[in-house]
Parts: C-alpha cells; structure tokens; sequence
C-alpha cells in the first residue's frame, strides 16, 4: 500500500527524539524570552534523561536478552540503538552549542554570570574556599578505588567527580578517588557580588579545593562525571504480592542497574575516562563527552530566578471564563448546566471546589476519586482528608506506579489512609491513568452524582503550565456508568460494557477505531466526514491503520500531535489525506479531544489517554462524550485554532521530519496559545461587566 | 365519650427510596441499585457483578465449598460498602435472592446462616415458581409496550446458568410456566467433568438439549406459533455483536437464521479464544456457547423464525416489586386468583361461599392495615387461603381443614413461592378448631414471623369466616371501627346478626389472642346489646 520500501510507520524513539528536538529549538528560539530558553533547554535535557533510564535502557536490555524482533517501522533493537545514539550525539552537541554560544553569553550580557575557576578573583577564590570547608567538606566523602574491591556504586543521574592522584612511589598502579556531590547540595553558589547575578558551579568549587581530601598527595586530574542507569525494570506483580513492598523494591533497585550513559566533561584525559567506562562497563558509543557544565536541567532553576521578569514570558494568569460564582454552591451550578473549562486559560479552582465543598457538604454521601500525579501539598488531597474525617465515603485510587512519583503517592496515600479512607493501590498489570472524580450527593429528588473529568491530572501547579480540559457534569447516564466504572477499578465488580463512556483497557481501542471507520464508510456513502484529533503521542500500530483506511476512504483527518506521532502523513495512496502538526510552546500541550464529523452529528470526545499501545492495553484510561452544546463549541473552537498556528506549529513531514508551518498568502500570523489566551481573557471581561451589571453592589449615600 | 377512629389503608406519599436488589447466581452475583420515585417509577444508578464458582461447587460437588462461600462472602461485604455510599443501611431496601446454585447446594441453610452472619444480608434462597414470578413481572410492562408481543402467544424463555426458565403467555395471560433443569453453566460442567473430546463435545450438547426441548414441548404442545423473547446475558452479549446499534431499552429483533450463524461462530471457539477476542469476563465465555445453541435449538423448535431479545433481567424483577407501584403486581394478584379459582374448581369448592369469604377478608385486611400492619402481598395470600380454606371438603368433612393444608401445599400456584403457599395453606388449616400452636407438624417449620403472620390472617380469616355461617352470604359489607381496645363491625344488611354474633363469639378467639382486641358485630339498623 506504501509507496517504495518506506515502512508503514515511523520508530517511535526516532520520532520522540524529534518532539526533543522540538523542544530545543524553543531553546535556540531568539524571540523566546532568554530565562524561558533556558528552561526549554533545562527540559531536553531531563526528557533525555528520563529517555535513556527507560526507552534506551529498555532497548539495551532486549539487545542483552538477544531479541531481534523488529518494530512496526522494521528495526531491530540493536538497529534503533544505533540510530538513537546518532541522533542523541548530535542532540547533545547542539545542545551545548546552545548553551555555549547562545544562552551563556547573553545571560552574562543581562547579568546572569557563571564564573569558570580560571577567572575567580582572589577574593572569590578565599569565598569559595571558606564555603567549601564549611559547607562541602563536612559531607560530602571520597571514596577510594582499591582494586580488590571493584568499584565503589555510582548513583544514579547524580553529580560526581573522579580524581586521579599520582601512584604511589614504586608503583605504576593510578590511584583513584570518585567524590559524590551530594544531592543536598545546591548547584549554583552565587558569588557576593552586588547587581548582578554571578555564580559558579558546584563541581567546579569541589575540583577547585579537591587536593583538601588528598592532604599530602598529588593531585593530577579532577573531572565531573554523571551516569544514568536502565531503569525500565518491570515489576513482576505476581511475585510480590504485597503491590505496596513491590513498590518499594523497584525504589531500590533502581539504584544499581546497568548504566545506559556516560556524562562527562570533554578534557578528560584519556586514561581517566578508559578507566570509567571499563569499571562501568559503558560502551563507547554511551560516552557522551560535554563541553559545558553536565545536566542542563540545572537551567532550570536559572531561569526562576527572580528580578529578571522582562526575560520571562508576560504572564497569563488563568480566568473565570466559565463564570462559576465562587461564592454559590458549586454543586447548584453544575445542577444548572454543566462546564468545560480550556486549562491553563482558565482557572482550576473549581475543580478543587468541588473536592473541597463535597468534603464539608452535609448532603454528600461519598467521593471517589483516582490520583495519578499531585501536587506535594495538594488541596484536594487534603479535602478527600477533610471528607473522610467528616464521615464521608471516601474511596481513593491512588496510582503507584506514576514513573517517579511513587514515593509521594505511597506517602499520600498512607496518610488518606490514616484518616479512614479506602485507599485502592490500582489494579495490578494496570497503570491508572484515567482523571476523574465522583460525588454522591443525596438530594431532596433524590441521589445525584456529581463528576469532573480531565485529561490532566489533579495537581492545581502543572495546571497552570498544561493545557487540558476539564468537564464538570452532572449527567446522569455519565453517572451511571462512572459509578460502575469505578466499581471496577476498585475490584467490586466485573467490567461491563459500557454505552456512553469507553475505558482501556477494556473497548477504548475497538471503539476507537469503530468511531475512525465509522468515518470511513460514511465518506464511501457519500454522507460528511472528517476526523479531527489533538493528542500527546500518536503509536498504536492498529489505530494508525484505522486513520489509514479512512485516508484511503477520502476522509480529511488533522491531527495535532504534539510528542511522538509513528504515523506517516501525507503518502500518496496510503495517507494523503492525514495532515499533522505539532505544537511546542510556552504551555505544555497535554489535553486529548477526539472529534468525528459523524455526518453531522459531530461527535466530541475528551481522553485521558493517548493512542498508544500500552495506554490502550495497559492503562485504565476514560473516553468521555461531550454532549454539551456549548462545551462541544469551545472544544471545536480550540482545535480549530491549533490547526490555523502559523507562529508555534510543525508540520510532519511524509520522511518524518518537521518543518514550522509559516504565515502567508491567505494565512496570517497566529499563535494558538496566544489566540486561546486573547479569547480567554476576552470572554472572562465579558462575564466579569455582564455580572457588575446584574449585580450593582449597594453604596450608601454619602452625606452632604 | 368515645373516639372513634376510622381505619384504612395507610396512604402516606412515599419518598425517593434507594433500593438495592443482590442476585447471587450461579456463576455470578450481580447487585443493581436504583432509586424508587414517588411515582414508584424505578430509575437505575448502578449495577454491578462478580464472577463466583456457585455453581460449579454445587453441580460437580453437590455442596458449595468453603473457599467459594467466603468469597461470596468478600463480594457481599464489597457490595455492602458500595450500598453505604448510596446511604443504603436498612435492611427493608435490600433483598436478596438465591437461585438454583444455592437452593440444591446441600449445604444451603449453612452457607446463608455464614452470609448472614458475615455481612447481615439476609438471603432468600428462592424456588423456581418464584423465578418464574420475577421474571414475569420483569417482562410484563414489554408485554402490553411491544405490538408483537401481544399478536401473538408470548413465549418467554432464560437460559440461565443452571436451569431454563419458560413461560408463555396468551392473551396478557400466564398460561404456562416452568423451570427446566438444564442450564448453560451446567453443561459447560458436565462436559468438563467428562472431559469430553471437541468432536463429540457438540454432540453431546446438542442430545443434552434435544432432550429438554422434547420435554418443554411435551408440556407446551398446545402453543401455536409463538412469538420468542428472550432473556439473559448470552443473548444480550450476542445481540450487542450482531447489531452494533442495538441499545438498551427497546427489544430487538434478530433472525434465528443470522443468530445460528454467529451462534455456529462461538461454539467453533474455545473459552481462552473467546475471552481473547472478546474481552468476556470469564463465567460469561463459558456459559456463552451453550446458551446459544440452547436458544437457536429452541428456537427451531417452536418453528420461530425470529426472536426478541429484551435486556430485562431477574432483577428487573425484584425492583419492580419493591417499588410502590403496584400496577403488574397487581396483574400477578389477577393470575394468582385466577390459578387459586381453578384449583377451587378441581376440587368443587363451594365458590359463591368461598369468594364470599375471600372478599370480606379482603375488606377486613384493607380496614385493618393499622392493626396488622402487613404488606399489601399477604391480602392476597389471604385472600387465596380463603377461596381454598374449604377445599379439604374434598376428602372428608371431618378435619377438613387439615385436608385444605395438604391439598393447598401440594398444589402450584403460579405468582406464589413454594414458602408462600405453606403459609396460605396454614391459614386455610387454622381457619377453624385448634388454634396454632408451635408443636403441630409444618406450623413449626415456619420462622417466627411467618408464624406471626399466619396467626394474624388465620384470624382475620376466621371472622370473615363467622359472617358467612350461612353459607348465603348475607352480609356482602362491613365497616370497621376502633373503638378503645375493641373492634366494632358494623352491615347496614343485617337487622338480625345474632346467628354471625355466635359465630363469631366461636371464632374471635385467634383474634383477641393475636390483636389483644375484641371484636365486635353490630347492626347498623338497631344498635342492641
């Protein structure tokens, strides 16, 4: 069906490697604001973290179990090895050229200055060396490599620095020291300087006075190093049953797997970095020599730093567009109609007033509600809190597995625990992913089951960086169904089939792909026809042969896609008629709205989940109509406004490259987030004067 | 000075109630929730279901062994939590039946005593008459909404896990019902049991089902035509695959043809190929091939050409009877009369004195709901122990009315449970000589309560009784009155009640025992002491 040999799809690591590098060209952006560069740029660096621990730690793994089987694009494990470490070589590269000959200097240009060693003047240098005595010294310890003991264990993504000291008289033996910069330790130490912002780095401040813990000795080499390790061990549950302790152990071992990279910085002398990665075992091609300070991610906290506000975007704070009264009872409003809310835009208060008023609510019987990602003082953990120790039924799903926030979860959990709540630790063999909550109110007509949907998780911070939407519903067959949904996550009951939601990992694919076809045939029938979708991360190998099919059938599919997308667009006979694009901007986008033409209908569909195999068979994740007129219109307005981005969006190309989409001709200049943000603001003014003119607050006279 | 209060039936408007009904099946337990509005309309909330081994432990064991019994236990405790989310906490809103797995189990009394004693649910192991009642009352309301459904006799079948439930209707009328033991659960385990090859694994069901078929139509050969509905999961899952529009509510239509297709499809399948492809809880793919074949063989049978398939379900069934509305039970009250009156017939009743009495009792159980205090289902029990309290004549005159208890005991009834037609033969017994007492043989089988309800309608039935001494029905009418500790009956037909007074003087002493009140005739023409 494909035209040539070009398989039907893209590798999915090479296609994530290009949303990364997405990324960074935010960071190389010059009409980006500098501190946001730097935090694009801190993020490509700890994305790429994340994705050696996990994709190439993974891949690493079959290749050592000796797996050959190809991917849906034909490459073998080994093959996409060979290719990712092409790609990220060259990532890393232009990274440090970003930083090098872009961001650093200009920061200094603003004020923001790293001082290297070489230019310490020598009251600075006395500074450091009293900090380093007084705050370095006292905790951080060497430890020293003896042959018979093998090398000591190098923790994980942490800063470290090895030590080279000249041999010993008589002996040719390098003797070597690996100090571990501890995690306590801040990584910028800022020089007393008035009016501008100069620091050093850490590691520099522990190779500067190195020679202190080798009294005596002669030190020779002193180089910062950083390893990252396969984290992607799975956690076998059928032996451990306790998911709790299987939690736990996955915790520790993540701290002595394979190491997957090398970070080092670029004067290494050869017979230090050789003695490395034979004592690691790392592979050549797994070095990463870095002509700048290791892990960029430490921009990020550059780029908070306060005073510099005109190098930061203006900000956007979220508005009550909706025009939820803060001060009724939020349960009435949504008795009266329900609300979509378009996040980062608008506010998420009311989805913690709904948590928060159910918790003191006389008429509400209980609250279910499944947590995945928090916030580390969340407010609606502290209402289901609130809720249980009010005597309301308080049942919680509280997903462990979160990559990387699981020692949060297993604390919050305890602790809602601790206050008389059920607390369900998720199904096993299953991520819980769906974001949603449900409260049973007992109502004079009756009981009434109040809901919020998102395709964002409830942590009121990420919600002002991600766009995602919220639905606030009362609908009683979403009711219906939600009840018997959680039912099922909590192991009460077996799953049914399900009529007005959908859910992975029970029919969400076969729905999917009955809605995508269902596309397909009324085109061939002659009746209207289109598909519109907005997701993370397009992968799923069936799904992407549905969206074919309707290509096929001359359905118009757009797609914004803003991560990974395995589907190849735009190939004549295969998918000519599938356009994508994906947005990277100052607002991470996150929501997933689905809609399909339907002849009309117009059916509109919010997810948690993205179309990718393991969020399809191995997520509890939710797919939830909107039936709502108006809501239905907002969703339709954003996507439509995504896909008319001339300022932020890319185009995927048919050889899976992106090319920015330009103004031109009959298109003008738009950036979506902006355009949502205008609109945003605009209606919130609008409800704001409608409201000051219902309600004309009384005044009293003044006398005379 | 006197007050006088009037007594009637208690008409306070009832609220929203949140009921919930508990099914615990053979191979599953199902529990729906719903609320019951003024109007005694049901509206669903939820439903839910847990797959148990019930059936397998009974059918392959003869008994339910203890893992299975404390899972049932788990599931119910489940259950429990969820009905306290709703606010559900009193035991009036909840009922719980048992079906077949649980009633042949030998252990029965001791695995409810542990559900009971483990989560407070109190389960009704009930019979197949009673199945046979909720199903019907399940189905009524489709059977006057759906035009073709009423053209013709109405053929209702469930094949259920452990047994195949018929019913068949005629003119709105049940005229038939029936529970065959053939289930698809129990053939699922008989041909694990015999570890049947594939080959003659068909075969052996196809025989297993030909022979129920033979029997059902050896019974029902006088139907003509009928018009199939059918019930139960297999065929609603069946239906969802072959008509992707299919949608709650309405029944469907489908050919049998185009059924036996998808039916030959399933069987070619095995369990872990259908939990696979469909994602079937696994009870569900067990059950689903045999079930199916079941219903196009039945099908074929009946020389149907089509069927209906309705997504009403055993618990359909039970909420309409919790509910208030009281408009198909009532249609169950005609079917029970209706079946009481020929039972009547068959054994030459004297009909206009029995119907005589029945109506006064009736009357009395109407007029004095705040004196017993029992639910509207017990007048027509009542109301059956009098049209048959006499029919023990039959055999003898002499203890006639302990022959009226063997011969009502011994009988069915559609619309009434093998328990509820022990108590309407106890009333029938003890509507004269000796009073009950706790030592006479089925009297002292009955729980407490039901004890306490047969004392308080035989009594009722004896005063009804006393009116009519004649035998000719002189008095059609009563008023009742409370008055103090007493309750006074009033005919305005009567100017000389004296051969009722003595009567009734032989017969009120149930009643004072069981009420603690006199009661009282009086003539309305002349008040005379």
């Amino acid at each position: 069906m494909s035209t040539g040999d070009e398989p039907r799809y893209f590798n999915r690591e090479l296609s994530w490697l290009a949303f990364n590098q997405r990324v960074l060209e935010e960071a190389l952006d010059p009409d980006v604001p500098l501190l946001e560069r730097l935090k694009f740029l801190a993020i490509t660096s700890s994305n790429l973290d994340e994705f050696f621990m996990v994709r190439v730690g993974g891949l690493s793994a079959l290749v050592e179990a000796g797996r050959r089987k190809k991917d849906p694009a034909g490459l073998t494990p080994s093959a996409q090895l060979k290719k990712i470490s092409r790609r990220t070589h060259e990532m890393v590269a232009r990274q440090y050229a970003c930083y090098r000959d872009a961001l650093e200097p200009q920061c200094a240009a603003h004020g923001i200055t790293r001082v290297s060693p070489e230019e310490l003047t020598k009251d600075h240098h006395q500074y450091l060396e009293q900090f380093f005595m007084e705050q370095i010294y006292p905790v951080v310890t060497p430890m020293g490599i003896h042959k018979e003991q093998g090398f000591p264990l190098i923790k994980d993504l942490s800063l470290h620095v090895i030590a080279r000291l000249k041999p010993e008289a008589g002996s040719s033996d390098p003797r070597i020291a690996v100090i571990p910069i501890e995690l306590g330790l801040d990584r910028v130490v800022r020089l007393p300087l008035p009016n501008q912002y100069a620091y050093v780095l850490v590691e520099d401040v522990v190779c500067l006075f190195c020679d202190r813990f080798f009294a005596g000795q002669t030190l020779l080499e002193c180089v910062p190093f950083r390893i990252t390790r396969n984290a992607d061990l799975s956690v076998r549950e059928d032996e451990a049953p306790d998911l709790l302790a299987g939690m736990q152990e996955v915790l520790d071992a993540r701290k002595s797997s394979d190491c997957v990279r090398l970070e080092i910085a670029e004067d290494v002398t050869r017979k230090t970095l050789q003695l490395l990665t034979r004592e690691l075992g790392v592979a050549d091609s797994a070095v990463y020599a870095v002509d700048g300070p290791l892990d960029l991610s430490a921009c990020m906290a550059l780029g908070s730093l306060e005073g510099f506000e005109e190098l930061t975007y203006e900000p956007w704070p979220p508005r009550n567009v909706s025009g939820i009264d803060p001060v009724h009872s939020i349960f009435d409003q949504m008795k009266q109609k329900p609300f979509l809310l378009l996040h980062p835009y608008e506010e998420f208060d009311p989805v913690v007033r709904l948590v928060e008023e159910a918790a003191e609510d006389e008429s509400v019987i209980a609250i279910k509600q499944i947590l995945y990602r928090t916030s580390r003082r969340s407010p609606i953990v502290a209402a289901l809190m609130n809720a249980a120790r009010n005597g309301k039924y308080v049942t919680v799903i509280v997903e462990l597995k979160a990559r990387f926030d699981e020692a949060r979860n297993i604390e919050q959990a305890r602790a809602l625990e601790r206050e008389g709540a059920q607390v369900i630790y998720g199904i096993r063999g299953l991520k819980t992913h769906a974001k949603c909550c449900l409260v049973l109110r007992r109502e004079p007509d009756g009981i009434r089951r109040y809901m919020h949907f998102g395709t964002g998780n409830y942590n009121e911070s990420t919600a002002r960086i991600y766009s995602d939407i919220s639905y606030l519903t009362c609908d009683e067959d979403l009711g219906n169904e939600t009840a018997v949904f959680f039912n099922t996550i909590a192991g009460f009951s077996e799953p049914p089939r399900f009529r007005v939601i959908e859910a992975a990992p029970l029919g969400l694919r076969d729905r999917l792909i009955e809605l995508i076809d269902g596309e397909a045939v009324r085109k061939k029938q002659g009746q209207q026809a289109s598909i519109m979708a907005k997701l993370n991360s397009l992968v799923d190998p069936a799904i992407i042969d549905a969206l074919y099919r309707a290509s096929q059938a001359g359905v118009k599919v757009r797609m914004n896609i803003r991560g990974i997308c395995c589907l190849r667009p735009g190939v004549p006979g295969l998918s000519e008629n599938i356009s994508v694009t994906s947005i990277v901007d100052r607002f991470l986008e996150h929501s997933r709205i689905f809609f399909f033409l339907h002849g009309g209908s117009e059916l509109t569909f919010i997810s948690s989940a993205d179309w990718m195999t393991r969020n399809l068979d191995r997520r509890i994740e939710l797919l939830i109509p909107i039936h709502d007129r108006a809501g239905k219109r907002r969703l339709l307005e954003s996507l439509e406004t995504y896909f008319k981005d001339t300022v932020k969006a890319r185009r995927l190309l048919p050889d899976g490259t992106y090319e920015k989409v330009r103004a031109g001709g009959r298109k003008k200049r738009l950036r979506s987030q902006e355009e949502l943000y205008e609109v945003a603001a605009g209606r919130a003014r609008r409800a704001e004067s409608a409201r000051q003119k219902m309600f004309e607050p009384h005044r009293p006279q003044e006398a005379g | 000075m006197t007050e006088s209060i009037r007594i009637g039936a208690d008409t306070t408007p009832v609220g929203i109630r949140t009921v919930a009904v508990i099914d615990i099946g053979s191979s599953s337990i199902r529990m729906a929730i719903a609320q019951i509005d003024g109007v005694g309309c049901v509206h669903p909330l939820e439903s839910l279901q847990r797959a148990v081994k019930l059936g397998e432990d009974t059918w392959t064991n003869g008994s339910i062994g203890n893992e299975t019994t404390e899972e049932c236990v788990r599931v119910l405790l489940q259950f429990r939590r969820v009905l306290l989310e709703y606010g559900v906490t009193d035991g009036d809103r909840v009922r719980a039946i048992a079906t077949s797995a649980v009633r042949e189990a030998s252990n029965k009394a001791a695995f409810l005593d542990r559900i009971y004693s483990a989560t407070g649910i109190d389960v009704d192991a009930i019979d197949e008459m009673e199945v046979n009642r909720l199903t019907y009352l399940a189905v009524m309301p489709l059977l006057t909404e759906v035009a073709a459904l009423r053209k013709k006799p109405a053929l209702i079948v469930e094949v259920g896990a452990g047994s195949t439930e018929l019913l068949l209707i005629e003119d709105a009328v049940m005229t038939y019902a029936g529970t065959y033991r053939l289930g698809a659960l129990r053939l699922y385990e008989m041909l694990e049991t015999h570890h049947t090859s594939p080959g003659s694994a068909l075969h052996v069901l196809i025989s297993s089902i030909q022979r129920m078929l033979d029997e059902m139509r050896r019974t029902v050969h006088s139907v003509d035509d009928p018009q199939l509905l059918v019930l139960g999961g297999d065929i609603r899952f069946a239906l969802s695959q072959m008509d992707k529009e299919a949608d709650r509510g309405e029944p469907r239509e489908v050919s049998v043809k185009e059924l036996e297709k998808f039916s030959d499809e399933i069987l070619n399948y095995s369990v872990d190929e259908l939990l696979q492809k469909y994602h079937l809880p696994v009870p569900d793919a067990e059950t689903l091939g045999p079930a199916l074949l079941s219903i196009v063989m039945l099908a074929k049978t009946f020389g149907a050409k089509s069927l209906y398939v309705a997504t009403q379900t055993l618990r359909d069934g039970l909420l309409i009877e919790m509910s208030e509305a009281r408009t198909w039970e009532e249609r169950i009250q005609e079917q029970v009369i209706k079946g009481a009156m020929d039972l009547g017939r068959k054994y030459r009743f004297d009909e206009s004195h029995a119907v005589h009495v029945a109506s006064l009792c009736a009357s009395l159980f109407d007029q004095l709901q705040a004196v017993h205090r029992l639910d509207p289902r017990y007048r027509t029990m009542l109301y059956v122990a009098a049209l048959l309290h006499e029919v023990g004549n039959v055999i003898s005159t002499r203890s006639h009315h302990k022959h009226s208890m063997y011969l009502v005991m011994n009988s069915e009834l559609f619309g009434l449970s093998s328990r509820e037609m022990k108590i309407v033969a106890l009333i029938a017994r003890y509507h004269r000589r000796a009073m009950p007492r706790a030592t006479h043989e089925v009297y002292g089988t009955l729980t407490r309560d039901h004890r306490i309800i047969v004392n308080k309608l035989a009594a009722i039935l004896r005063v009804a009784d006393a009116l009519d001494r004649a035998h000719q029905q002189r008095i059609s009418t009563v008023q009742c009155v409370l008055e103090d500790e007493s309750v006074i009956l009033t005919s305005q037909e009567l100017d000389n009640p004296t051969l009722e007074r003595m009567a009734l003087k032989d017969k009120d002493d149930l009643f004072q025992q069981v009420y603690g009140m006199r009661i009282e005739l009086r003539s309305h023409m002349k008040v005379n002491f």
